[in-house]
């Protein structure tokens, strides 16, 4: 099921009310995560693909983020190390 | 597990890593300005640490600069100190900041929670030592919710494009 659905649609496998799907796909449009059309009566709803897949690689982008942080971290005390042996065979 | 922080809600992203080195000097690499900026930041970056007080309720603020596509870019931020409790955790809330710590919103993710709760912890593993890092969204309105959420999603191959992945999602909220 992929393109345009109805709110009923979207609801029908859950135990929820349609208010209640009404509401949460409110947010999700306000994120720019869902657009919907203007047809009339059932507005059908389709997921924004760009920003729903750059809302879903933060977490890639940061993992990245921490990791070379931590690789630099560990550069960084090796320097500290060398520095303070080179240290220690001076004095 | 993180203590409960009133204002932190949902998704948890936490990243971990063993270092060959003893606590103590940890605590220093994490709240001194001229450690802070030899370390922090991916590859390749220039960290400067603008102003560290180093108090709670005191700013960390710092600039970062890199080459992105061969063109010089730079961004900065600032840490709030919740808690300081040495050598075994900080607690701080992290935003997107300009040189004077005035708060930003994320430059190139739209929706992006305007704070984040950053925990740090460190255990003493004999002369090594192990840090935890776990963020979450704080204080954030329903829509910088949902974009950190998403994060979720990466961890289980990423969002499908159908809408039994949407009917899923709107249902986990």
């Amino acid at each position: 099921m992929d393109g345009e659905v109805t709110v009923s649609e979207l609801a029908a496998p859950f135990e929820m009310s349609l208010p209640a799907v009404s509401k949460h796909l409110k947010v999700l449009q306000r994120a720019g995560l869902v657009a919907r059309g203007r047809e009339a009566q059932w507005r059908p709803c389709r997921l924004e693909a760009g920003p729903m897949k750059d809302a879903t690689d933060w977490l890639v982008h940061y993992r990245r983020f921490w990791e070379q942080s931590f690789d630099r971290m560990d550069d960084y005390l090796k320097t500290l190390k060398d520095k303070e042996r080179d240290d220690g065979s001076d004095g | 597990m993180a203590a409960m922080v009133e204002g932190a809600r949902g998704f948890e992203f936490v990243i971990e890593r063993e270092f060959d080195c003893p606590r103590d000097l940890m605590w220093r690499l994490w709240t001194e300005d001229a450690h802070i900026a030899a370390w922090f930041g991916p590859k390749g970056c220039r960290t400067r640490c603008l102003r560290n007080d180093f108090e709670v309720g005191g700013w960390m603020v710092y600039r970062m600069a890199w080459e992105m596509d061969g063109r010089p870019t730079d961004h900065g931020g600032r840490w709030v100190y919740r808690e300081i409790s040495p050598p075994e955790r900080l607690v701080f809330i992290s935003s997107f900041a300009d040189p004077d710590g005035n708060p930003l919103r994320h430059p190139w993710q739209d929706g992006w929670p305007m704070q984040i709760l950053s925990t740090v912890t460190f255990a003493a593993l004999g002369d090594r030592t192990r840090v935890r890092v776990l963020w979450q969204a704080f204080d954030a309105t329903d829509e910088e919710l949902v974009v950190f959420e998403a994060g979720r999603d990466s961890m289980r191959g990423g969002w499908g494009g159908s809408f039994e992945v949407l009917a899923e999602y709107v249902a986990s909220l």
